[in-house]
């Protein structure tokens, strides 16, 4: 029902980033995403409960957004690019490859609930396409092949902590542009949204 | 009067107010631009497209959405250009692409602007041959009201109603795109005391009550103006009926009360005037102790004989008069005159011990009206949950607040509808107002920063008895302080409906017609007290349920000592049971007459349908009875009365027809007159062990709600809530059962908790089927 303390405490450290509690309604989302894998009519409540919005007006902000999900889903999203720019440099191959791997086709969930792979529309990193998110962060010059040694790390590793820099380096070829550094110490990470899935594993 | 500016609108120069927006200075220039989405009385969001003109600018003739833009000087408009009507038939067609078109099985078909406007401003033809989408047909999203997703055009009205109007916002927009949809949360019903508006502004048939569904066509329907009787707010509203038959009320947009909108109670409490249980013949009791049908002149005669027995051999004052507060002025004018004249008694009162002082009300210091709202710099509600007891009052104060800026305090012995919108809010234990009112006068401590705030006037008092264990003249106590508060106005409320015209028309001890003083006489306390001890023999009830409505919940056991008692009534309740003669009343919509709401703002009510089998108007039937008992009436009509009320200081300018026709909408003050109220001293006792507040809540078992059927299954079951700390300290968990006790007996409920309650406070509901007296002192003990 109720979140564990750590979530507990990661959500109250981003209520008190903003000024109006409200607005820690996308982040929020993210956490009550992770913690279910997928979002729950509790995990909207949970969210109403710190953003002092009621639960229909969080369902309204997360059914708007596609990355909110509503069914459940793995530990790993997996989200590969099929837009023109992706699309023109192998995204389709990048992500049969990804589904040849893992077994899971394209809009689904592995049956052990470990991993889900959907085609996304364009996720902003053309200039490094063909691109792939995992967990929402963005790995870049990605090729069929790197995104089967990806596939197999998060199989292999299960790493806790997903973030772009490892994946880049590890998994990533071209890269559109520089991000900014992360936040040190901060409750996000490089996008302020997403901290709670990946990057952010690390806050001291 | 605001600055008026010239705008030239399709070609013709027309003087409009500066600042409103297109839309509407156009429709005050008798120019009327299509629209969905805006609402007069909601703020625009420029959603639906459907109000599209072309206005000149330096950068050329650009079209534009009329409902966003405000007007300003030498604005150059066309509302009827090619270009405009191709749009209006684009967005027409666009909002047609999912329309399922079902108006042959639609409430709305007849009455539609999506229908009428495509009708006037559409293409015709729609080049859509693909699929629409689709949606399970009506889904209920609350207990009043049904959504139908796929007529819904997406305006939002709703939505923002609930939100920024209501401060309900239990509907939303849920997804996006294509499949945008409203809906409410899986488990979270659009519960809302407001729910009712959304179906009259939405301006298709997406949404529609329950009550009405199917129930009539729009052209079949006859309509009346009439004000609510569901509290003292006096909403105005347009009942609808066919056949006779009361099929709902509408809102209708009155500047000085209800801006259009109604709650839920005074929309769909109507059904009960059709009810099986209904009283259609008159009763008398027989020898065998049972009510029986009789003739009218038998029921007349018997309860003639009956009274003037007891005034032969006990004296006038042997009898007492309760109620009126239901009815119209000219029919209160008759109970007053048959009790206080006829009769001969001082004892009579409309209230039933759980109002204020009727000096207070009629006549508070620096009394103000509802509409002061709108200048308010601050708020201040001592006084009842005003979302429950005077819902659109509830809408007014929170338009002050959270859309015109004013600041609200709010005091109140647990956390109320306003609390979310408060910039300060104190709690209190029952019975210890007195002090905090000292405390909050001299800004003492923690009050210092609230006493502060009660300096930026204008203010606005709203002053009441917070719960029935409060003493009334606390409230009066409050409005005296508040009343020196700068530029204040000060509305002392009470919820019964007609209680203010009643208390005008004389029902109140004391005070006679047209706020006069009268000899001094029992009120409703009294002939409680009067009842029991015998000095109180014969009673006659107009439209009164003391046993279910006196705070103290031993109303019944008293009236059971009567010798005689008569009701005019349109039920058997708990209090006419026992009667001796009952007579079946004329109710709303089925009478003519007038009405005065909480401000002394009088409006007039207007016959629809005919009252059922033989019930007639209460001021005919208490003529006949005061003709039986040897009073020469002069006037019984509700028209005469009429004239009569029209003589009384404060109703100078009040006549039926002023108010059908001269004045309009707003209806007619009266104020002044001579009674004067003397601000009392309250004394605090600072009471042990518990307080109780007995607060009420809208769905209370009333006699009158529990017979609609919409309405009834909305009542709940009483809680006792108790402060966290006290529940941890008796060991009670939430739901276990409780005993408590007060000092006219004591009851077992379930518990729950509620931490808006100071340590040592519980509440209870009042009227929902358990009463423990209305002293603030009780126990409570876990039952094992
Ligand atoms: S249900 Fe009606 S009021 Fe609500 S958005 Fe749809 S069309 Fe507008
Ligand atoms: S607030 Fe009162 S008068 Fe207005 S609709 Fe509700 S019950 Fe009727
Ligand atoms: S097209 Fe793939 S990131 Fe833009
Ligand atoms: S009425 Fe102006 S956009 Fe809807």
């Amino acid at each position: 029902m109720s979140w564990p303390d750590d979530v507990v405490e990661r959500a109250e450290v981003m209520v008190a980033k903003y000024p109006e509690s409200r607005s820690a309604v996308m982040p929020l989302l993210y956490l009550a995403m992770r913690e279910d894998k997928g979002l729950t009519l509790d995990g909207m409540r949970q969210v109403a409960d710190y953003t002092g919005l009621t639960p229909v007006q969080v369902e309204s902000v997360a059914s708007f957004y596609s990355m909110y999900k509503r069914d459940s889903v793995g530990d790993y999203i997996v989200s590969v690019c099929t837009s023109i720019s992706c699309h023109l440099l192998g995204g389709d191959e990048v992500l049969e490859a990804v589904a040849e791997e893992t077994g899971v086709p394209p809009g689904e969930t592995g049956s052990d609930g470990r991993l889900s792979v959907e085609g996304v529309e364009c996720i902003g990193a053309c200039g490094g396409a063909p691109a792939v998110q995992v967990n929402y962060e963005l790995v870049e010059g990605v090729t069929p092949d790197s995104a089967r040694r990806l596939c197999r790390w998060l199989a292999d590793d299960q790493p806790v902590v997903i973030s772009s820099d490892q994946m880049q380096a590890d998994f990533g070829g071209i890269r559109s542009f520089e991000w900014g550094p992360a936040e040190p110490g901060g409750a996000t990470g490089p996008v302020p949204a997403f901290g709670p899935l990946g990057t952010e594993g690390q806050r001291s | 009067m605001s600055d008026r500016i010239t705008i030239m609108l399709d070609g013709r120069p027309v003087e409009v107010d500066a600042g409103v927006l297109l839309i509407q200075a156009a429709q005050d220039a008798g120019t009327y631009i299509p629209r969905f989405c805006w609402h007069p009385r909601m703020n625009p969001v420029g959603m639906c497209r459907m109000c599209l003109v072309e206005v000149e600018g330096p950068g050329g003739t650009m079209l534009t959405t009329s409902c966003t833009v405000p007007v300003s000087e030498g604005m150059v408009v066309h509302t009827a250009s090619e270009t405009v009507k191709k749009a209006q038939e684009g967005v027409l067609e666009f909002l047609l692409i999912n329309h399922p078109l079902d108006c042959p099985v639609c409430d709305r078909g007849g009455e539609c602007p999506l229908q009428d406007q495509t009708m006037a401003f559409g293409p015709g033809e729609s080049r859509y041959v693909e699929e629409k989408r689709h949606f399970e047909k009506p889904i209920p999203i609350s207990d009043l009201v049904m959504l139908d997703r796929e007529r819904c055009i997406l305006c939002a009205r709703c939505v923002r109603f609930s939100d920024d109007i209501a401060g309900d916002p239990l509907i939303e927009f849920l997804d996006r795109g294509n499949y945008t949809q409203v809906n409410t949360f899986a488990d979270e019903p659009f519960a809302s005391y407001f729910s009712g508006n959304t179906v009259q502004i939405c301006p298709v048939g997406a949404l529609t009550a329950t009550p009405y569904r199917f129930r009539a066509r729009p052209w079949d329907l006859e309509a009346v103006e009439s004000v609510c009787a569901g509290c003292s707010v006096g909403c105005r509203v347009s009942v609808q009926s066919s056949q006779n038959e009361i099929l709902r009320l509408l809102g209708v947009d009155v500047e000085a009360t209800n801006h259009g909108w109604l709650c839920d109670k005074g929309r769909f409490g109507f059904q009960h005037l059709a009810a099986p249980d209904r009283l259609t013949t008159p009763l008398v009791r027989g020898e065998d102790g049972e009510l029986h049908e009789a003739s009218w002149s038998d029921a007349l005669d018997r309860a003639a004989r009956g009274l003037a027995a007891i005034v032969d051999s006990s004296g006038e004052g042997a009898v007492a008069g309760l109620g009126g507060s239901r009815s119209t002025n000219e029919e209160a004018l008759a109970f007053e005159r048959l009790m206080r004249h006829t009769i001969g008694t001082p004892h009579l009162d409309a209230a039933m011990g759980d109002a204020l002082d009727a000096r207070l009300l009629a006549a508070a210091p620096r009394r103000g009206l509802i509409g002061d709202l709108e200048q308010a710099s601050t708020v201040l509600v001592w006084g009842p949950d005003l979302r429950e007891e005077l819902p659109v009052l509830y809408l007014r104060v929170r338009r002050a607040v959270a859309e015109l800026g004013a600041g609200l305090v709010v005091v109140h012995p647990r956390a109320s509808g306003l609390d979310t919108i408060a910039d300060h809010v104190v709690r209190y234990r029952p019975g210890e107002g007195g002090a905090l009112l000292a405390r909050l006068a001299a800004g003492d401590g923690d009050l210092a920063e609230v006493r502060s705030a009660l300096d930026d006037g204008p203010v606005v008092a709203i002053v009441g008895r917070t719960g029935l264990t409060e003493d009334g003249d606390l409230a009066g106590a409050v409005a005296g302080f508040a009343a020196e508060l700068p530029d204040a106005s000060v509305l002392a409320v009470s919820r019964r409906s007609n209680l203010y015209g009643a208390i005008d028309m004389g029902l109140a001890p004391g005070m006679g017609p047209g706020r006069v003083g009268e000899d001094p006489g029992r009120d409703a306390d009294g002939i409680v007290e009067g009842l029991r001890d015998g000095s109180v023999k014969g009673l006659v009830l107009l439209g009164a349920d003391p046993a279910g409505d006196h705070p103290s919940g031993t109303a019944g056991d008293a009236l059971s000592r009567a010798e005689f008692v008569v009701s005019i009534d349109l039920f058997i309740n708990d209090s006419n049971r026992g009667a001796d003669v009952v007579l079946p009343a004329a109710g709303f919509a089925e009478v003519e007459g007038t009405m005065t709401n909480l401000e002394g703002r009088v409006q007039k009510v207007n016959r629809l349908v005919p009252a059922p089998g033989q019930a007639r108007p209460a001021n005919e039937i208490l003529a006949d009875l005061a003709d039986r008992l040897g009073g020469k009436w002069e006037s019984s009509t509700a028209e005469s009365l009429a004239s009569d009320i029209a003589t009384l200081v404060p109703y100078a300018d009040v006549s039926w027809e002023a108010l059908d026709r001269g004045t309009g909408g707003d209806g007619i003050l009266a104020r002044g007159g001579d009674v004067v109220y003397s601000v009392p001293t309250v004394s605090t006792s600072v009471g042990n062990g518990m307080a109780l507040h007995l607060g009420r809540v809208l769905y209370d078992r009333g006699t009158a709600l529990m017979m609609d059927p919409s309405l009834a299954k909305l009542t709940q079951k009483p809680v006792l809530h108790l402060h966290p700390d006290d529940a941890s300290s008796l060991g009670v968990a939430v739901g276990d059962q409780v005993r408590v006790s007060g000092s006219d007996g004591s009851a077992e409920v379930d518990a729950a908790v509620d931490p808006s309650l100071s340590p040592g406070v519980v509440y209870l509901p009042f009227n929902l089927g358990v009463s423990v007296g209305s002293d603030p002192s009780v126990t409570v003990e876990k039952v094992t």
